[in-house]
């Protein structure tokens, strides 16, 4: 076949070009609502543990976990905190 | 730390595919033959080898994942497949736009290049499926970097098939009888090659450090007692 004239190609190729960068920019988007989804996660997290060192602190019991747990816990806390600096 | 080195690697990204773009339009001579429309080359073809390398990364991460066990090289074989799955679609998209600009048909079934390599695409599209069928998340890792290593050996053999075949319509542009590309191409190639390479490095990245953080929030979780949130992905493998 005998090469398309400019302005008949120039629609073909922005067509690939364009069609790539939709499907990276999808794929950022989806991405960036998972990171939204820990960010709220996160947000979530800290609220319980604020909840919970309040709780401790007023000598009420805490949301969750059963009794006798507790020093078991911060320890886990305290061992995955440190992993998560090692790292 | 996945997320180390992120900004700099996309940075370079971002600067590779700029000056790649900028020497494809301004730089690369057009075709003789093709004209304008041989401008997707610089896309599709960087996209199908990056492709399919990164099926072969995959394969070598699953590879490592059995001999060792540890469920890293499983996510790290899973998001491999996973952004070359999206190059994947992407090669066939440009693909078909490119054949339908330089053949006048969107595909050609008797052309064994396009053939092998919808064949290898298609193989690796029932990974997802195939990973989501196992419950036990143990046999599940297993199960699947037994199938990268497997589907991974097929890539190679498509390299050598679509090198031997007698191709019809596909153009040949590496080391033909012709001598090949001129300087000039070959430059804009090169770029195109390495920022697209760049970018595939990138976005798994990107993807391995937002798994890590997700895992080592379900980690904070558990040790908070906390109540599950009940989001988590039961296909994808976690960083944990």
């Amino acid at each position: 076949m005998p090469a398309l004239p400019l302005d008949e190609a120039g629609k073909y190729v922005a067509g690939a070009y364009v069609v790539f960068l939709v499907l990276i920019l999808v794929y950022v988007a989806i991405m960036a609502s998972k990171l939204q989804r820990i960010e709220r996660e996160l947000r979530e997290l800290a609220g319980f543990a604020e909840q919970r060192r309040r709780g401790e602190g007023e000598g009420a019991p805490r949301p969750r976990g059963a009794a006798g747990r507790d020093a078991e816990t911060e320890e886990r806390v305290d061992r995955v905190a440190e992993e998560m600096r090692a790292r | 730390m996945y997320g180390k080195g992120l900004k700099t690697l996309s940075i370079a990204t971002v600067a590779t595919l700029a000056a790649a773009a900028c020497l494809v339009f301004f730089y690369a001579p057009s075709d003789a033959d093709q004209g304008f429309v041989q401008k997707i080359f610089y896309l599709h073809v960087p996209l199908a080898i990056v492709a399919l390398a990164g099926f072969v990364v995959a394969a070598v991460h699953a590879i490592r994942h059995l001999r060792t066990g540890d469920r890293r090289h499983d996510a790290r074989s899973y998001v491999a497949i996973h952004l070359s799955i999206i190059f994947g679609t992407a090669v066939l998209v440009t693909g078909a736009i490119w054949a339908k600009a330089s053949w006048g048909k969107w595909w050609v079934w008797d052309e064994p290049t396009l053939v092998s390599f919808l064949i290898v695409f298609l193989l690796y599209a029932t990974y997802y499926p195939f990973r989501y069928a196992i419950e036990d998340s143990e046999r599940q890792a297993r199960y699947a970097s037994v199938f990268a290593i497997t589907a991974g050996a097929f890539v190679p053999l498509n390299f050598i098939a679509v090198r031997l075949a007698e191709s019809l319509v596909h153009p040949r542009v590496f080391a033909t009888a012709e001598g090949g590309m001129p300087g000039k191409m070959w430059l804009t190639f090169a770029v195109s090659i390495a920022g697209m390479a760049l970018l595939w490095t990138t976005l798994v990245k990107f993807e391995l450090t937002a798994k890590n953080a997700s895992g080592q929030l379900k980690r904070l979780r558990r040790a908070l007692d906390a109540p599950d949130a009940g989001t988590q992905s039961r296909i994808a493998p976690e960083l944990s």
